[in-house]
């Protein structure tokens, strides 16, 4: 306590503290007044039935329903096709490649491009090849696969990293052990590195739920409930683009589809933090 | 973003084509309509075009499948640009194109769906009751840069142009026979609501936005307002009767004349029973 005192007599320490506590502050502030206006705006508009049933006049009345289904489906294809290419790509890289392979550079390098290639970019290509080459036309699965693409070097260098963080003893008690690879892998490898996949996930989701540019080109405008995976599905967050950006009066509605949008996130985010400490992890801590 | 569509487009052209042969059927929107039944229509439309009017024909869209629960109607956006592109290409059965229809674009069939007017527009503060087409065009060109120079208070004008390929824009453009290259804009917009919130943040902005959105606003107590052009006011009222100098029609567009399901989606658009949802989409049905 008296340190402290003596040390804050010193101007240039006053400085550096107001200086650390201020951006502090104000990134906690920043962040707090975007939640709260929010949910000012937001909140009361919320109900069940604004959660389950269709838009009406152009979103301005009626609610989100279908286009909450729409958003869960192409997230939903977007998680079943990045997580097990992802994994395997990782497990590669981490796994069967030394950090000199050739092979490996490349893919790191092509995989850290393709982490910062705008998301717009992705929708072209996305509109182009999986609604025009493969003929999927405007539809929640070329929506999904458009994202899965965009997911994917996210996912995959975080998990590598999970499985480097393993250590390396690991590795040499199971092959004193005399398990095989795969064993190795899957019981003791795999479970170690869930952390890095779950940070990988919650990156990865929280860019793919709030994506606009990628999918008004890929999974499209309808907002109808869809009924396959071939029908084009309006995401959340191309519907608050819409309501706030295209459609006089929707503003109202627009907030409260941010809000459900943030609740989204927050619960994924909760739900993988959870899963990191409490579930997946303890599984490998208790053997 | 339109732009760079465009000639990511041109590249792919062959390619396309080529594939487009292989995969027309595998393609949702280029199943073509199936021709009526005895009372019942059945089948896909797929509309792609101007995000003006995507509001519009999706909301027309969802009566008609109410109408024909046989009938999905799918409404995509992106631009006038890319409702033309995308009928020419048959990607989509209809295009939605929220301007005047240029002479290169004669091959295509046009339909004029409703008006929609472009009004200028300033913050409510503003002490400026109305300008002159001269004032306008000094303002946009950068040769007034002060509001007091056309009678308001000494401020310096915030000028709010929109992007390229905005229909909008070109109507503007035309209207003060303006080339986008001479306009000195601070900011640049896409959409409309997007204007109309840029200017109501913004006390000494000036910037146009499309007269029913304004409208809808200024009624909702967002501080805008709407100046008049050539001594018209600036209303749906007067974008109605034909009196407002900058208006702009809203077409649906096809590449074939249509027919089947494609006729009757834009017959049925045409018609008096979708008046109360053009009104409700700030613009103004056809006069009949």
């Amino acid at each position: 306590m008296i340190k402290t005192v003596s040390r804050l007599q010193n101007p240039r320490e006053w400085l550096a503290f107001i200086f650390v506590w201020g951006t502090a502050g104000f990134v906690t502030a920043t962040f707090c007044w975007l939640l709260g206006d929010i949910l000012w705006h937001g909140l009361s508009h919320i109900s069940w039935t604004f959660l389950t049933a269709p838009p009406e006049n152009a979103g301005r009345r009626g609610g989100i329903g279908p286009i909450l289904v729409s958003t869960a489906l192409i997230l939903g294809v977007c998680l079943a096709v990045s997580l097990p290419i992802g994994i395997g790509t990782a497990v590669l890289l981490a796994e069967f490649t030394s950090n000199q392979n050739l092979f490996g550079r490349m893919t790191r390098r092509s995989l850290d491009v393709l982490a910062g290639v705008p998301s717009i970019v992705f929708g072209l290509f996305g509109n182009v090849f999986f609604c025009k080459t493969l003929g999927l036309g405007f539809s929640i699965l070329s929506g999904g696969l458009t994202l899965a693409c965009m997911v994917l070097p996210i996912l995959i260098r975080s998990t590598e990293e999970g499985f480097r963080a393993v250590p390396a003893s690991y590795r040499l008690s199971a092959a004193a052990l005399g398990l095989s690879h795969t064993t190795t892998l899957v019981h003791l490898l795999l479970p170690a590195a869930i952390p890095g996949l779950l940070v990988g996930l919650v990156l990865g989701v929280g860019r793919a739920i709030a994506e606009t540019a990628a999918l008004i080109f890929t999974s499209g405008y309808v907002d109808r409930m869809p009924e396959s995976l071939l029908d084009s599905g309006r995401a959340l967050s191309i519907h608050i683009f819409d309501l706030s950006m295209n459609v006089s009066g929707g503003d109202a509605n627009a907030y409260a589809s941010a809000l459900v949008l943030v609740v989204l996130l927050l619960l994924i985010n909760g739900t993988a933090s959870w899963l990191a400490t409490y579930g997946l992890h303890r599984k490998i801590v208790t053997v | 973003m339109y732009r760079y569509l465009d000639r990511s487009r041109k590249k792919t052209d062959h390619l396309l084509r080529l594939v487009l042969l292989a995969s027309l059927c595998g393609i949702p929107g280029a199943a073509t309509a199936q021709t009526p039944g005895t009372d019942q229509l059945s089948g896909k439309l797929v509309v792609t075009g101007a995000s003006t009017l995507a509001p519009l024909i999706s909301e027309i869209s969802k009566r008609f499948e109410r109408l024909y629960p046989n009938v999905r109607v799918d409404v995509q956006t992106g631009g006038s640009s890319r409702g033309v592109a995308d009928a020419r290409q048959g990607l989509a059965d209809i295009g939605m194109v929220s301007r005047a229809m240029k002479d290169e674009e004669k091959d295509l069939h046009a339909f004029l769906v409703a008006r929609d007017g472009v009004g200028i527009i300033v913050h409510k503060d503003n002490p400026v009751q109305a300008l002159t087409d001269e004032q306008v065009v000094a303002i946009y060109t950068g040769r007034v840069t002060n509001w007091k120079e056309v009678g308001g208070k000494n401020a310096p004008i915030t000028v709010v142009n929109k992007a390229e390929g905005r229909s909008t824009l070109e109507v503007f453009l035309h209207y003060f026979k303006l080339k986008n290259a001479d306009v000195k804009a601070q900011v640049v917009i896409g959409d409309n609501e997007q204007g109309v919130k840029t200017v109501a943040g913004s006390r000494y902005a000036i910037g146009y936005v499309s007269i029913g959105t304004a409208e809808y606003d200024e009624s909702q107590g967002v501080p805008i307002k709407l100046l008049p052009t050539g001594g018209v006011t600036a209303s749906t009222e007067t974008v109605r009767n034909g009196t407002f100098p900058i208006s702009r029609p809203l077409h649906i567009v096809t590449q074939t004349p249509p027919a089947g399901l494609t006729k009757a989606f834009i017959d049925y658009t045409r018609s008096k029973a979708v008046h109360d949802i053009i009104t409700q989409q700030y613009f103004v049905p056809l006069v009949d």
